[in-house]
């Protein structure tokens, strides 16, 4: 894995999860978990609604006791510690800021709270700290009277403030519309980059946990169904559950039909058998899904000879939008329905009901196992 | 017509009921009528009365006499404390109910209501057993040999304060326990993940929170603390009477109603003043920081 990017020396903690677990009536919120998180690390929490992502923040940030397992902040178990010794900052999804004080003292509360600062170096930090979040100017109000995102960064300079190893969010951006969440996506990955803490940021999005992490951990049902770089996600996604929660994907239900040491061949619910692939999983008979990503597919008005290495499938154009740069298409073939992106300037001819042959290179496509809670550690560390 | 297009089109023809306030006035009618009927007119009858008998001559004699000055001073006075003590007791209950959940929050609030539903005379006399020269305390003290003869907790300004505040206690928990509900508790959880102790996570955030809940239950037992007749009556002494019982012996033994509703305008006068007042310093918008002036 990349780290290059990371500075030499690091004010971020490292942390720990080891086989935690957290039920709530019978139930696995987080079910056995474990991973890294690097110092200095930007490292998102991703899966849908329920898959425990924020029972582990809140784990981590101590608001939550496990019922197994055990955190370790920089190498020290942190079971016995409380949330308000754990020195750590925390992005809520609500802000939560406090509506009683102005934003300077919103900010400065970790200041008072923690560190034995004289009241001048206080003022000066909170000025600093207003002054990287760009509100130098609003100090004196209150958070009711500012707007959405400048209540999110007095949330992010709040967090910062007192210099914590570690700062967790919590989909800090849900609350916002789409211009200023990518507005504030660089922001923090801004901040993030001058302060050089360690971070924990929860997310539903897949995009703002591709665009801004290090490492992705995506969760499904309590447990972490891989982790990686965005790219090793998006790439060589583990099982089906991740490459159809992670950009967008054409996900062909197939069986296997030959399965030999060079690889094996599948067949579509069409019939069409599709050629050579490596899988490590692979037993005859078995069920799987193939993977192409729409931007591997060219589509093509007529078959033209099979270029070696290629795969081809033949179907009718269902769905057809236009979207600035790209046409997307959706194609069906057989009982499968297959996604594609056309450029614009080749799209001239495409129109609903016509007929078109997709291809794809044969090592563009993958052939990936239903979704499963282990297989996703394997190709981690594969 | 589509069912959209005939839904829009139907207001022009229906019925005076489709008019916007119509069915919010219906609504508020017949509590309307009820408290014009019941509470508006004898109100204006009782400031009528208090003119009646001779323009201002009934209002000279309630500034001018020692008495109307002394009890009204008796009354503000056990007002206050009362509403002191049944707040500085209801907080932590309130707060306690607000933490727990399940069973346990209704388990407090049966036993925060059960005294409730008893009658107010009912629960005045139980402090007479309480109280008495031979009740249970005096026998417990003397039993004990903590004191020799039983102690005067009877007809005296600390009998009335005792009783006040027991009925004040269970209304006073509820309106805090509401306004402390409405706190948002990731408040609370941010605090403490940003350096704050539980204390003080309770000192800097909580209880600032909770401070506009604290001076509306204050201001609203307060003003239910002046009107209090029955508990002064059974368990106060005659040389503490509050405003409440005076209006009733002018009304119904002196039949002075000239006098009493002049006394009743007065008190009416000074409460409202009292509320405006008290509104205007602890109104909710300086708390949070709103429309500071």
């Amino acid at each position: 894995m990349d780290r290059s990017a990371q500075p030499a020396v690091s004010n971020g903690a490292q942390v720990r999860l080891r086989k935690l677990s957290k039920t709530y009536g019978g139930l696995a919120a987080v079910d056995g978990i474990s991973f890294d998180v690097p110092a200095g690390a930007f490292v998102s929490l991703l899966g849908p609604s329920g898959s425990g992502k924020t029972t582990t923040l809140n784990l981590i940030a101590g608001f939550l006791t496990p019922d197994l397992g055990d955190i370790l902040i920089d190498e020290r178990s942190v079971a016995d510690v409380p949330p308000h010794k754990r020195n750590i900052g925390m992005v809520f999804q609500s802000y939560s800021l406090f509506p009683h004080m102005t934003v300077a003292d919103n900010v400065g509360f970790p200041l008072r709270m923690r560190s034995k600062l004289n009241r001048q170096a206080a003022q000066k930090r909170i000025a600093e700290m207003l002054a990287l979040v760009q509100l130098s100017h609003l100090g004196a109000r209150y958070p009711r009277q500012l707007s959405g995102g400048q209540q999110q960064r007095v949330a992010m300079a709040r967090a910062l403030v007192s210099a914590p190893r570690l700062l967790l969010m919590d989909e800090p951006l849900g609350a916002l519309d789409k211009k200023l969440r990518e507005q504030m996506q660089a922001e923090i990955k801004r901040i993030h980059r001058s302060v050089g803490t360690t971070v924990v940021y929860v997310t539903h999005d897949q995009s703002e946990a591709l665009t801004m992490s290090d490492l992705v951990v995506v969760m499904h049902r309590g447990r972490v169904a891989q982790i990686g770089t965005p790219r090793a996600l998006y790439e060589s996604p583990a099982d089906a559950f991740v490459a159809d929660f992670i950009g967008d994907s054409n996900l062909l239900a197939v069986s296997i039909v030959e399965a030999g040491r060079e690889g094996c061949v599948v067949k579509t619910r069409g019939g069409t058998a599709i050629g050579t692939l490596p899988a490590s999983f692979a037993t005859m008979g078995a069920r799987a899904f193939l993977l192409i990503r729409p931007e591997d597919m060219s589509v093509q008005l007529q078959s033209t000879a099979q270029a070696d290495g290629s795969e081809q499938l033949t179907g009718v154009i269902t769905e057809l939008s236009f979207h600035g740069d790209v046409f997307k298409l959706a194609v069906a073939a057989g009982d499968d329905v297959l996604k594609a992106k056309v450029a614009r300037e080749q799209g001239g001819s495409l129109e609903l009901g016509r007929q078109v042959v997709l291809n794809w290179r044969r090592d563009a496509a993958r052939l990936l196992p239903p979704a499963s809670g282990e297989a996703g550690i394997e190709a981690v560390t594969s | 017509m589509t069912a959209l297009a005939e839904y829009a089109a139907a207001p022009a023809r229906r019925s005076i009921l489709a008019r916007p306030h119509v069915i919010p006035a219906l609504l508020l009618l017949p509590c309307l009528a009820w408290i014009a009927f019941f509470f508006l007119v004898p109100l204006g009858l009782m400031c009528w009365r208090s003119f009646a008998a001779g323009g201002l001559q009934d209002y000279p004699a309630l500034f001018s006499s020692p008495l109307y000055a002394k009890v009204m001073l008796t009354t503000v006075k056990a007002a206050i404390l009362a509403t002191a003590l049944a707040l500085l007791l209801a907080y932590p209950v309130a707060y306690v109910l607000t933490m727990s959940s399940g069973l346990r929050r209704g388990l407090i609030l049966a036993l925060v209501f059960i005294p409730y539903w008893v009658d107010i005379i009912v629960r005045s006399f139980s402090w007479l057993i309480m109280l008495g020269d031979h009740g249970l305390i005096n026998k417990l003290l003397i039993d004990l040999g903590i004191v020799r003869a039983p102690l005067e907790l009877l007809y005296n300004a600390f009998s009335v304060l005792v009783a006040m505040v027991q009925i004040l206690l269970p209304l006073t928990i509820v309106i805090l326990f509401g306004a402390m509900l409405r706190i948002d508790r990731t408040l609370v959880a941010a605090a403490k993940i940003h350096g704050a102790s539980g204390w003080q996570a309770f000192r800097t955030v909580f209880f600032p929170l909770s401070l506009p809940g604290v001076y509306g239950a204050g201001l609203l037992v307060f003003v239910l603390s002046l009107g209090f007749y029955v508990t002064p009556a059974l368990l106060g002494s005659p040389r503490q009477t509050m405003i409440a019982q005076t209006i009733m012996v002018e009304a119904s033994d002196l039949l002075d109603w000239g006098q009493a509703s002049a006394a009743g305008f007065v008190l009416l006068v000074i409460t409202t003043t009292i509320a405006a007042i008290y509104n205007r310093y602890f109104s909710l918008d300086r708390l949070w920081g709103g429309s500071e002036p």
